[in-house]
């Protein structure tokens, strides 16, 4: 991968890289420069640890270690790094559902819906067990048809994701039958998030599409501040909130759900500047979970003596005193912090987040797909990552699609990056988009912005609104003009978010290139053979280009209605 | 004269100083993604062996390489006393290969010519001292006189 001359969209941002170099802190930036040039046989998916044989590598240049050493050739080999990524992702899902519903049954916090949140539980018990769930269901007899021809609709935990794992140790296979095993993984994700998505509006209600701010510009001067890193239980998240009201304490977030009805809590920033917000000094405590997290807060928050909990631990306390001692401890903090100086830019931007699938009309948008005032619909997702530009991809990529009329639908932090350049402020909508969009966007309601946030990844806003069109339309997902796009894809749930994606229909950009490059049987297998099998293609693009390609490529891909 | 100095206690074998030497001077296409698949299989110039030792063209003081070339193809620069094969004259006998006693000189007969490490004397800095990761290679000026470096057999004329 290539040295990044510009790291940052963020102006925001920028203001802060210049004082870390001046101070000689290392943030991501530095670290990703101190990598390069990172290893070839990684990047293009030739090298394996999956046992202490190894490492092996294939050399694409040497006669005698092309092979591993216990026979996975490079095709293998390749489609392995795939896998690997896939089934990492998946459980990332699955993690963040287990959580919750662990909690859930234990009877903690009133659900809102007590009949729909119990039938949810079961559901989830039967994806865990032999995966028979009502969610799944939902899908059109003709995609579930499919799947089950191939064989990869999933069926209970162990065999869609314990099965899938063990390919990774061995056994006789091929790329495409490896390929069908990581979609059938990648299937249990999607059915994670649906029923996550579900159990959150079931216990804490529906979230309504609600005017937030973002960047940095909110996080206020003096009052104590609690930033939210990563995914961790949202009832950890309602009794921190919980304990905060009335304390004039400030709860926000950052790579994290915003909603948890009632309470919003406003993101501060997106994935590739997680650094950033503590370099303000404003922030007294962090909260942090695993995914998402970037280990070096650790070594940052001491630098601006900054309290750090994780909710990840093994002995973990019961959650309404564990929320009660944060809160203690960000109000200790605070006093403790009072000479730190405070270096809060005041740049912050307007947008609508917390959309849901109900609140649009799928029936205006299939309409007006038929009358051709939109050309298409493009769904943005995946963070950022440190190989380009900060959120210059994704939003430079989001203006592109929009002028040429094209709805955009966003998921997770991908629609926090998008919010801060104020392609979420409805006030900017008619400049942004064409004509027939704007006409569209005007039509769902009065404060519509020019792209979508359906919720982040613990929602499954997109995927409901997929399942709408294609009832309405009465076309399977596959016929309509969806694109999908990952300009700025960093974790691994992306990759598996990408494969069930593909999965359903949709033909799916990723950037950077899945490592998977060193293998042309695996790249043509993620077109040709998806394609059959699916009637879309993963796409693995190597070749360097500019964001104006890239919506190039993404509207050519658009089948006509 | 700049030479490659190798710190044996620093490499980790990883491979990256072959693969980039592959990729910048053996291919075409000068791109990982594209060298890794190209025919004929691109060839790197260094070959790490043993227990650590990327193991480069010595360019020798007294080079038993130019002195078994029937035609003058192995020349050494004069600017910079290093060692290369002028590709266009290379009949492709193999003598220097059979004669070199580091044995870092390879026959290619696809394109039929010797392929041996030149230090990347067209470019401004070696790619495999540009990619070590551990820095167990660096670019250094050869110490006078010192044989480690080369082949330089004691003669009693």
């Amino acid at each position: 991968m290539d040295f990044v001359q510009r790291k940052t969209a963020d102006s925001v941002v920028d203001h802060f890289l210049k004082e870390a170099a001046e101070k000689e802190i290392p943030l991501v930036w530095d670290r990703y420069e101190g990598s390069l040039p990172q290893c070839g046989f990684c990047e293009t998916g030739l090298n394996c640890r999956d046992c202490l044989q190894g490492p092996c590598v294939s050399h694409p240049f040497k006669d005698q270690n092309k092979v591993g050493i216990c026979g996975k050739d490079k095709d293998i080999l390749a489609v392995h790094s795939f896998v690997r990524l896939v089934v990492q992702g998946t459980m990332g899902y699955l993690d963040q559902l287990a959580d919750f519903a662990k909690d859930v049954e234990a009877g903690k916090g009133s659900p809102k819906r007590k009949q729909e949140t119990t039938k949810l539980i079961k559901d989830i018990q039967g994806m865990w067990g032999d995966g028979s769930t009502d969610v799944m269901k939902k899908f059109p007899k003709a995609l579930i048809d499919g799947w089950k021809a191939a064989g990869i609709y999933p069926d209970g935990m162990a065999s869609a994701l314990f099965k899938v794992s063990q390919k990774l140790d061995g056994g006789v296979g091929n790329v495409e039958e490896t390929l069908l095993w990581a979609f059938k993984g990648a299937l249990m994700g999607c059915a994670a998030q649906m029923l996550q998505g579900r159990l959150k509006t079931a216990v804490f209600g529906d979230t309504a599409p609600t005017n937030v701010e973002v960047n940095l510009g909110v996080l206020p001067k003096d009052q104590p501040v609690v930033l939210l890193y990563g995914h961790f239980s949202p009832f950890l998240k309602q009794k921190i909130a919980d304990a905060a009201k009335g304390k004039k304490i400030k709860v926000m977030g950052v790579c994290t759900d915003p909603f948890v009805p009632p309470y919003y809590f406003a993101p501060v920033t997106n994935y590739g500047s997680q650094e950033i917000p503590l370099m303000t000094g404003a922030v007294d405590l962090i909260v942090t979970g695993d995914q998402c997290v970037n280990p070096s807060l650790a070594e940052l928050a001491k630098v601006w003596k900054v309290e750090v909990v994780p909710t990840e631990v093994l002995n973990r306390k019961d959650v309404s005193s564990f929320a009660k001692e944060i809160i203690g401890m960000a109000q200790e903090a605070f006093k403790a912090r009072g000479e730190v100086a405070r270096d809060i830019p005041n740049i912050k931007e307007s947008g609508v987040m917390g959309f849901s699938a109900k609140d649009i009309h799928a029936d205006k948008v299939v309409k007006a797909l038929s009358d051709g005032k939109i050309k298409g619909i493009a769904i943005l997702a995946g963070c950022n990552n440190v190989k380009f530009t900060q959120d210059q991809e994704i939003v430079s990529l989001a203006r592109e699609l929009l002028k040429k009329d094209i709805f955009c639908v966003s998921e997770g932090c991908a629609s926090v990056g998008l919010a801060k350049f104020g392609l979420l402020n409805p006030k900017q909508r008619d400049a942004s988009c064409g004509k027939g969009l704007s006409a569209l966007l005007a039509s769902l309601g009065k404060n519509v912005p020019a792209v979508i946030d359906l919720g982040s990844c613990e929602n499954s806003g997109v995927t409901d609104f997929l399942l709408d069109m294609a009832n309405l339309g009465k076309k399977p997902i596959k016929e309509f003009p969806i694109v999908a796009c990952f300009p700025e894809a960093n974790r691994t749930k992306a990759v598996a978010r990408a494969a069930w994606t593909v999965a359903m229909g949709i033909p799916t950009y990723f950037w950077p290139f899945l490592p998977v490059t060193g293998s042309q049987k695996t790249i043509e297998s993620l077109s040709g053979f998806c394609e059959e099998k699916f009637g879309a293609k993963l796409h693995v693009i190597t070749e360097k280009m500019d964001y104006i390609k890239k919506a190039e490529l993404l509207v050519k891909s658009l089948k006509k209605a | 004269m700049k030479v490659i100095k190798v710190d044996p206690e620093k490499c980790t074998q990883c491979h990256a100083c072959d693969l980039w030497c592959g990729i910048e001077i053996g291919s075409e296409k000068k791109e990982l993604n594209d060298a890794i698949h190209e025919k004929p299989q691109p060839v790197p110039r260094v070959y790490v062996e043993g227990n650590n030792f990327p193991l480069h063209c010595r360019h020798c003081e007294v080079a038993p390489c130019i002195d078994a070339c029937p035609n003058g193809t192995m020349r050494r620069d004069p600017a910079t006393g290093l060692v290369y094969v002028y590709e266009p004259t290379c009949i492709a006998c193999w003598m220097c290969v059979m004669v070199c006693p580091f044995g870092i000189i390879a026959p290619s007969p696809s394109i039929h010519v010797a392929v041996k490490c030149d230090r990347c004397r067209n470019m401004e800095y070696p790619i495999c001292v540009d990619v070590c990761p551990t820095k167990a290679l660096a670019l250094e000026e050869r110490e006078e006189g010192a044989t480690w470096y080369g082949y330089a057999p004691k003669r009693s004329y």
